[in-house]
């Protein structure tokens, strides 16, 4: 039997509103996880391996770590797993599609586009805790260290999260190469692997680049979760949400910049 | 009003692209004042060799490019000023793969319809209708990945019109599909002109084209350098025949005998057109350049859309590669 295609005759009405966005979002986050269906074990295990290797491999650089340098180090690769997915896999996978072509049929898609940009950002959020927990975990076990885990873990990990994949998704949709992108990912990780005071107290930095991360969201980053993991180890706790969220709000607009805009 | 093949629906809208103009770099027009109208039912081709500006003018279409300037509307829409009905009311295939390695076949037809706004039940309906005229029911649950760059093409072309929006723009949809495959493509491009969408057909395969298109536009450097339906294009070569020189590779094109009304060279390729009642002394010309070396071979035949568009842009079209 011959289904009918249902265009003959006038043109429809636009389809707008909270339920025409509702629908766009179901759809799309359908659409991202089965995307990611086949690259999700994989990254899961890379992320995984990241976390874990990351704290591991930083402990060699001890014979024996101080009790203060293991809650740093532990706490601040949890926040690095956290980073990673937002700031660079995210910007990488968007990178990929305009490689491959794939981008515009993505856009070209009738759905609203913050509908799409939410499942995409909801789908990278989700995908961030395994390799949060398991480096966490690891890092519990080989310096024993005594996390004091406080319910402030959620808003910290959220915000933290929320941030660096706004910040990633601004990156990947402004910048108009793909090559550019991937290269500008690479100096991320570079940056805040080595130089932002995640893994290390602020303190041990020169006084210029220690002054530069109270304005950087990376610091705060690892200070919120730090609040969230552990009992007096940070101070500004109060102060870093406020920058963070300024930082989050600044990615939020560029974002919604980069929705709209056309070449 | 509506092209030659355009079905009556009752419809109360037309595609219409007006004088629209984009640059990249601020110096040349990648689309140059294009103008044209397309009617529900009707089947449009865009013809142009690659950078002629057309898949340009089909991302002005669906808003992923803005015109410097120009108006893209559909009935009471504009197209440009409002790019999410854009978006809506046009189903587009692009020229790239779709990225559906992680789907399965029936998965990507399905979401896509989803995303369209069609109903579960209806989309699934049509997908199976849709996955049986193309003949690609044995890769129904097959990954993406696994898929040969036509399959995943047919699916492409599916996941499109699986719930298709009003105008269709499909950029090269029979690329890497197989000739059976193909006719079944073609039939179901001209079905969803028959259901009363508008179709934009961009291809630089001009005998596909002529076969199946109401109507074309042959594009160039982003101009429009000609339009209408295949035999109103070939109006001009009536009574004339084409008689096509294939010349032994580096060499120069040899002195033209006088029965040679036009001519155009591309590579080794030399075509030419001559009068009919021309045809005898055309063929004893073309034996004496294959006796003397200067072809490999040579051939006579009726005039083809082909050798307008060679004619009119100097580039050999993918059917003839």
């Amino acid at each position: 039997m011959t289904v009918p295609i249902p265009m003959i005759g006038v043109l429809p009405a636009k389809r707008t509103g909270p339920s025409h966005w509702w629908h766009g979002f179901i759809a799309m986050l359908r659409w991202e996880i089965t995307n990611m269906r086949l690259l999700l074990p994989l990254t899961v295990v890379v992320q995984v391996l990241f976390g874990a290797g990351f704290v591991l491999g930083i402990g060699l650089f001890f014979e024996d770590i101080p009790s203060r340098a293991a809650l740093f180090l532990s706490t601040g690769a949890t926040t690095i797993t956290l980073i990673m997915v937002g700031l660079v896999m995210g910007p990488q996978l968007v990178a990929q599609q305009k490689l491959e072509g794939t981008y515009d049929y993505m856009w070209s898609l009738p759905v609203p586009r913050s509908a799409a940009t939410t499942a995409w950002i909801t789908l990278n959020m989700i995908f961030a805790i395994p390799g949060m927990v398991v480096a966490l975990l690891v890092a519990s076990w080989r310096y024993g260290v005594d996390l004091e885990i406080s319910f402030a873990i959620v808003p910290a990990v959220l915000l933290t999260l929320l941030t660096a994949t706004l910040l990633g998704y601004a990156l990947a949709h402004a910048v108009t190469k793909p090559e550019v992108t991937l290269l500008l990912t690479q100096v991320l990780i570079f940056g805040i692997v080595g130089f932002s005071p995640i893994n290390y107290p602020q303190d041990n930095l020169p006084g210029w680049l220690a002054e530069l991360h109270e304005y950087l969201p990376f610091l705060p980053m690892a200070t919120v979760v730090r609040g969230g993991l552990t009992q007096g180890l940070v101070s500004n706790v109060v102060q870093s949400y406020v920058v963070l969220s300024a930082w989050g709000l600044i990615a939020l607009g560029l974002v919604a910049g980069s929705l709209g805009r056309r070449r | 009003m509506s092209g030659p093949g355009a079905v009556q629906t009752g419809s109360s809208w037309v595609f219409r692209v007006e004088a629209v103009t984009k640059s990249y770099d601020g110096e040349t027009n990648a689309t140059d004042g294009l103008t044209m109208e397309v009617a529900p039912g009707e089947v449009y081709g865009l013809l142009g060799p690659n950078g002629a500006g057309k898949s340009t003018l089909v991302k002005q279409v669906i808003g992923l490019l803005k015109p410097d300037s120009g108006r893209i509307t559909l009935g009471s829409f504009d197209l440009v000023e409002d790019p999410d009905a854009a978006r809506q009311l046009c189903s587009y295939l692009p020229q790239a793969q779709m990225p559906i390695d992680s789907f399965k076949a029936r998965e990507a037809i399905d979401i896509a319809g989803m995303i369209r706004g069609g109903p579960a039940a209806e989309v699934k309906r049509r997908r199976e209708e849709m996955i049986e005229a193309l003949e690609i029911g044995e890769w129904r649950d097959v990954l993406g990945a696994r898929l040969s760059g036509g399959v995943k093409r047919l699916v492409g072309f599916a996941m499109v019109t699986v719930w298709p929006g009003r105008v269709i723009i499909l950029d090269e949809p029979t690329n890497d599909v197989d000739p059976l495959r193909r006719r079944r493509l073609w039939e179901q491009i001209r079905r969803m002109g028959s259901e009363g969408a508008a179709v934009l057909l961009v291809t630089h395969n001009v005998m596909e084209a002529e076969k199946s298109v109401d109507r074309l536009a042959i594009i160039n450097e982003g101009k429009l350098i000609a339009e209408g339906t295949p035999s109103s294009l070939k109006a001009d070569d009536r009574g004339r025949l084409r008689l096509q020189l294939m010349l032994h590779p580096g060499n120069s094109t040899p002195e033209l005998a006088p029965l040679v009304r036009d001519h155009v060279r591309v590579g080794n390729n030399l075509v030419t057109v001559i009068d009919e009642d021309a045809a005898g002394a055309g063929i004893v010309w073309a034996q004496d350049l294959l006796a003397r070396g200067v072809i490999e071979e040579y051939a006579l035949g009726a005039t083809t859309l082909e050798d307008v568009y060679v004619r009119l842009t100097g580039h050999k079209s993918e059917s003839e590669r």
